[in-house]
């Protein structure tokens, strides 16, 4: 399954037609045994010949967010019109006052070092593809400012700048590509002059969903917008949630031997518990766990019942300012309304992101947020828990969120809890600000539609993949023995999933994954049971 | 000389309008919503060393922000000094980028060191000439500076511009202003190197040049290379802030107003009513879901129910 290099350039993207850089799983990252044999793994499901009627935007033979045909020449130029005028606004103030500053300090001072390009997992698993470096699409949008955005002599530019020929090829490429990078932003890290590339794949979707409508549907159409109107990005209204946690606190309470119920809509609360509703349907122990912390520690918490309250998943981070602005108020004025003292993010990296840090300059700063692993350290440091690590005797590894860790600097309050409660906890490496992304970030945990799934496993997810198993390299990696992945964040717990599964990691080596406040609960000594069942998971 | 002298001035003003007027388009952008990225070094309470944040303590609202400026002066001289975040990140490149900017310090650490002299002449103290020991300090200083200067940067400019050549991740990304601005650069450093091994006093004939600036004397002799130099330097000084090499200071923002900016928005505080104002732009995004219309606002857009999709 090798593949041999076509030399690509950045004016390559306006030219031809069809796929630009057919792609393969490659072998770049080396995996210990049993996981070395990349031929045992499938390879790239080929796309069905309805979607390669349907699609536009092949830059690499894979799908992730489906840029429909133009059906004329005419239908064409107006999206090359469309995209130019978006262009233009994501320049402007009044439109993009947002990320307006970063963007074009990141536009105008790129060196073209390629410092940045070996931080990139993505670019590393891929063999170093061309057109997955952390400069491409970057270098793309940069030439387009210039020769588009900026005035000056058209000569000058082209010898200062480059050149490049904007098309529809170029166009729908470049939507793909902007969905062939996590957002991680380790590349901004390591940038000497501060450009930052994921801020420019940011920026692109941005205009390419604000101005043209264009975006994955995972993220819009089953995200935002249902979220806006349905209540909750899952489909779950007000019923179906209510539904849910009372099946949830029921099991809880069997399990713990003690009742565990969810207050709803509590006025004047202590905390409004703001969980990502992806885990009540997907990890239910999870809201389950904190439930039962919550009542442990005596806190006055509640949840919301009202629309868009009960789930902190805010999309619009990853591809629209509007979105995100729109549900990020919705949550302020819950809180606000019900006057809780604090609103706390579940276990949930993006939400945490938006809430605490980015959303803070939408919805100003007298709504309190905590992120999850804070409080969940208040409490142990509270004392209010009797809490037994040898419960946790099992080897248990971190993987940082970048949202939260790398974006907000919550780094040690995990960690001191971990060695707190998991004898055998283990770092990855690297690890806290320097971590890798899971691989599914911005929003790639929740897209899987014709191959993209395939993509996230190969390429996005593997030096995570690597990581797990490089943490447990002292442990049998052919035993089915316990190992805990701990991944305080519901979006990195999907995408830890998938790669879980599609290694089979579970079955050969016993590797299992999950949150923080479970393995908290499982270390109550008060409980009978021990609250993480392997045989379950 | 006396066109050399007009072209000083034009490009001293060049250079300061270009780069004044680049600050204040920068300085004058909307505030943006936070985007740093952690480690920020002025996080106090040991929490930058391994890239924490206020937000690791709970209710931290409550608490006073402590700000360590020292923080920040710590990682921002070894980064200017060293290009310590080169050398950490790529090694190969740091071999040649190094000793390229290295030598335009020395160089500006001259032009510091004439200015000063320059001034002091005019105040009646030739302090290099006059035989006393700072003097002979500043003499050899700036000579030594000189020297090194030119021939690390020699070595540097061919380090990179063979690099830019060569190595196709860098070619393919290179427009003809790369190879041209590493040769301009390469020029101011092998015409000192001529002028210095010219048999000339170096010192001697730039500092001539100084005073002579200064009181537009026309009684100035400097060697031909000379002449070459401090019109290629001119001509640099005039162009550098419109190409991307004005990192130089932009820098500065990409820094403490991105990287490392976390102000929070507290109510009532200058921040929140600047917020409070670009909140009343106006949108004219034209995706049907935004609803923009060119004079609806952020605020009102982000308040109201979004129009069902169809």
């Amino acid at each position: 399954m090798s593949s041999k290099k076509i030399d690509i350039k950045v004016t390559d993207i306006s030219k031809g037609q069809g796929i630009l850089v057919p792609i393969e799983p490659v072998d770049e990252i080396k995996l210990p045994p049993p996981y070395d044999k990349l031929e045992e793994l499938p390879g790239f499901k080929k796309l069905t010949q309805q979607a390669l009627d349907k699609y536009d935007g092949y830059v690499d033979g894979v799908i992730a967010v489906g840029v429909p045909k133009p059906q004329n020449e005419e239908e064409e130029q107006k999206l090359v019109e469309s995209f130019l005028s978006g262009l233009m606004k994501l320049f402007s103030n009044e439109n993009n006052w947002t990320f307006l500053q970063p963007l074009v300090l990141s536009m105008e001072h790129c060196a073209k070092c390629q410092t940045c390009n070996h931080d990139c997992p993505v670019y590393e698993a891929s063999g170093e593809e061309e057109i997955y470096r952390p400069t491409y699409r970057a270098e793309i949008l940069r030439r387009l400012y210039f020769k588009y955005v900026k005035p000056g002599s058209p000569l000058l530019k082209k010898f200062q700048y480059g050149d490049i020929e904007l098309n529809w090829t170029l166009i729908s490429r470049l939507v793909e590509l902007s969905y062939r990078c996590t957002l991680c932003r380790r590349c901004a890290q390591s940038c000497p002059i501060g450009v930052d590339n994921g801020l420019i794949t940011h920026e692109l979707r941005k205009l390419f969903s604000q101005e043209m409508g264009i975006a994955p549907k995972e993220l819009h159409e089953k995200g935002t917008v249902q979220q806006l109107e349905v209540g909750s990005s899952t489909g779950m209204n007000a019923l179906v949630v209510k539904d849910n946690i009372e099946f949830i606190d029921e099991d809880m309470s069997e399990k713990v031997g003690f009742k565990v119920e969810t207050k709803w809509d509590v006025e004047g609360a202590d905390v409004l518990l703001i969980h990502n509703a992806g885990e009540i349907l997907s990890w239910p122990e999870n809201p389950g766990a904190f439930a039962i912390l919550c009542e442990l520690a005596g806190i006055k918490w509640t949840l919301s019942s009202e629309a868009v309250g009960y789930d902190g998943v805010n999309y619009g981070l990853f591809y629209d300012d509007v979105q995100l602005a729109r549900i990020v108020v919705k949550h302020a004025e819950i809180a606000k309304k019900l006057g809780v003292k604090k609103i706390v993010m579940g276990e949930c990296g993006h939400e945490s992101k938006v809430l605490g840090i980015i959303g803070e300059r939408i919805i100003g700063g007298d709504v309190h947020t905590e992120n999850a692993l804070t409080f969940m350290e208040n409490i142990i440091n509270s004392g209010k828990l009797n809490l037994n690590p040898d419960r946790n005797y099992f080897p248990v590894t971190l993987h940082d969120p970048c949202n939260l860790v790398r974006i907000m600097g919550v780094v040690e309050p995990q960690r001191r809890i971990l060695r707190k409660i998991a004898p055998k906890f283990r770092e990855m490496h690297p690890h806290g600000v320097r971590n890798y992304c899971c691989g599914g970030g911005s929003g790639f945990a929740v897209m899987s539609g014709n191959n993209f799934a395939d993509w996230r496993m190969h390429f996005s997810g593997k030096m995570k993949f690597k990581q797990i198993l490089d943490a447990f390299a002292d442990e049998d990696l052919n035993s089915n023995s316990p190992k805990y992945v701990c991944a305080p964040c519901s979006n990195c717990k999907g995408q830890i999933r998938d790669i879980l599964d599609f290694y089979g990691a579970k079955e050969k080596s016993g590797i299992y994954y999950g949150g923080l406040v479970e393995l908290i609960i499982n270390a109550v000594d008060d409980l009978k049971e021990p609250f993480i069942d392997f045989d379950m998971m | 000389m006396i066109l050399i002298y007009i072209l000083t001035i034009l490009t001293v003003i060049t250079f300061f309008v270009a780069v004044i007027s680049k600050i204040i388009r920068i300085s004058s952008a909307p505030v943006h919503l936070r985007w740093e990225l952690y480690p920020v070094p002025h996080e106090g309470g040991g929490k930058a060393k391994y890239g924490g944040s206020r937000l690791e303590e709970p209710d931290w609202w409550e608490k006073k922000i402590h700000k360590d400026s020292l923080g920040e002066l710590k990682v921002m001289i070894p980064e200017i000094v060293f290009l310590k975040g080169v050398w950490e990140h790529n090694k190969q490149l740091w071999i040649g980028s190094y000793p390229f900017h290295f030598s335009l310090y020395l160089f500006i650490v001259n032009i510091a060191l004439f200015s000063i002299v320059t001034i002091l002449k005019l105040l009646g103290n030739d302090v290099l000439f006059s035989g006393n020991i700072i003097g002979q300090i500043i003499y050899y200083a700036i000579l030594i500076f000189a020297w090194t200067g030119s021939v690390l940067g020699i070595i540097g400019t061919i380090r990179l511009l063979f690099s830019r050549i060569v190595d196709p991740n860098l070619s393919k990304y290179s427009s003809a202003s790369h190879y041209f601005n590493i040769i301009f650069i390469g020029s101011l450093y092998f015409t000192v190197f001529l002028w210095l091994i010219s048999g000339r006093d170096f010192v001697a004939d730039v500092s001539n040049f100084y005073y002579g600036f200064i009181t537009f004397s026309t009684a100035v002799e400097i060697p031909t290379i000379g002449y070459w130099h401090i019109i290629l330097s001119l001509l640099f000084i005039a162009y550098l802030p419109f190409t991307h090499m004005s990192h130089f200071f932009t820098k500065y923002f990409t820094y403490h107003k991105v990287r490392w900016e976390d102000e929070p928005n507290l109510p009532s505080s200058k921040l929140s009513k600047k917020l409070m104002e670009q909140l009343n732009y106006p949108v004219s995004w034209a995706a049907p879901h935004i609803g923009a219309d060119g004079t609806k606002t952020w605020l009102a857009i982000a308040t109201e129910i979004p129009k069902k999709e169809k």
